[in-house]
């Protein structure tokens, strides 16, 4: 095999900790099932293995290519499901959201998921849940102004967040 | 030029951002925006922000679901599996299917021989070809005393789908060889038995729903 980022086992393997996590939290709220989730990051690094030689870290991350290969594998999943004939015994199956709004979301709860707590939970209370901010204040016995300002550090910190994960707008 | 004043504008910038400013609050900080390009572009940073939170959904703002510790493991075996077969299907190719044709090849084939499988029938790894996009069959048989251990594996169904396996002897009659479920998540290897000797078996089919597929087995001597 020619030499490439993922050109032997050792490397997948590293590249398989530093990324699966991110993969398959992606992969199970795109495809809505555990199950499929472990069968897309399984096949996307057997892609990638295969496709080693092709991978140039001088024009994009490994994390970048690995979530473009999921997306293809995410894609021929529901393509697949598509085309299959109906069988009678089948269980219920999950429902793929187009993959770039699926990415979206989950790039924004990521980045929810990175920023403090004290910024999180006032953006869930008052946007999300809608409450006021003198209510929120209250249940968390601080000033209103206090809200408010975690409210501006909070979008803030959603900004940064998203663009480690590489969110571009 | 950001003064001490901008400071105190710019912790309402996001709830503007979210429209949640009180009217008053909003008029007199609009009229401040009219005047400082650098709020402005603070503010236009923040509303960019603002505009995708509708896209999340806070049940998921917990932890991250993780992968099964499992997968790593299942990764690394794929891809040995994989590599192994490549080599094999390489040696094979050279030898004995050079000649197959795509339309020849229309219904099955690719059979591997363990190599080490010396003097005695080595089990036999079959994997179906012409498979619907997504769907992936394989088998391995074993022979047994008894007959014909079989691994099936099945990828890519619906959950839930019945599988119905069965085996082919020398004058093509089918016998059973259990059924089991595929389910998504879980193993979907599973261990059946057939009394017809690995021998004298032929062939070896799964009706996976309503549709069913076949492979050939090369039995006994010819590999």
């Amino acid at each position: 095999m020619p030499s490439g980022a993922l050109s032997d086992e050792r490397d997948v393997r590293e590249a398989y900790a530093a990324h699966a996590g991110e993969l398959y939290g992606f992969a199970v709220r795109s495809l809505g099932d555990s199950g499929l989730a472990e069968e897309a990051v399984q096949e996307t690094f057997l892609r990638a293995w295969r496709a080693g030689a092709r991978f140039d870290p001088q024009i994009g991350s490994l994390r970048t290519w690995l979530f473009a290969i999921l997306r293809n594998v995410v894609i021929d999943l529901g393509r697949a499901r598509a085309s299959r004939p109906t069988v009678a015994e089948g269980g219920i199956e999950p429902t793929v959201e187009p993959f770039e709004e699926a990415l979206l979301s989950w790039q924004v709860e990521e980045a929810m998921r990175r920023i403090g707590e004290q910024h999180r939970r006032v953006l869930l209370e008052t946007y999300y849940r809608g409450r006021p901010y003198a209510e929120v204040a209250k249940e968390l016995g601080v000033p209103e102004g206090t809200v408010k300002s975690r409210v501006y550090y909070g979008l803030r910190a959603l900004r940064v967040a998203l663009e480690e994960i590489g969110y571009d707008d | 030029m950001t003064t001490e004043r901008c400071r105190e504008w710019r912790e309402s910038l996001g709830a503007h951002a979210l429209g949640r400013l009180p009217e008053e609050e909003r008029a007199a900080l609009e009229a401040h925006l009219e005047g400082c390009p650098e709020c402005r572009a603070e503010m236009e940073a923040l509303a960019g922000v603002a505009q995708l939170l509708p896209l999340a959904d806070p049940e998921h703002f917990g932890t991250a679901p993780a992968p099964p510790p499992s997968l790593a493991d299942r990764v690394a075996a794929t891809i040995r599996a994989e590599r192994r077969s490549q080599r094999r299907q390489r040696l094979r190719l050279g030898l004995a299917f050079s000649g197959i044709t795509a339309a020849v090849a229309a219904a099955a084939l690719a059979i591997f021989v363990l190599p080490g499988g010396a003097g005695g029938n080595p089990e036999q790894h079959i994997a179906f070809q012409s498979l619907p996009p997504g769907l992936h069959i394989g088998a391995t048989l074993e022979p047994h005393a008894y007959g014909t251990e079989i691994h099936m594996y099945v990828k890519g169904a619906p959950s839930g789908t019945l599988c119905r396996v069965f085996v082919r002897g020398p004058d093509g009659t089918r016998q059973p060889a259990g059924s089991f479920r595929y389910r998504w998540g879980n193993d979907s290897d599973a261990v059946l038995s057939a009394a017809l000797d690995l021998s004298r078996t032929r062939a070896i089919g799964v009706r996976v729903g309503n549709r069913t597929f076949v492979a050939p087995v090369d039995s006994g001597g010819t590999a």
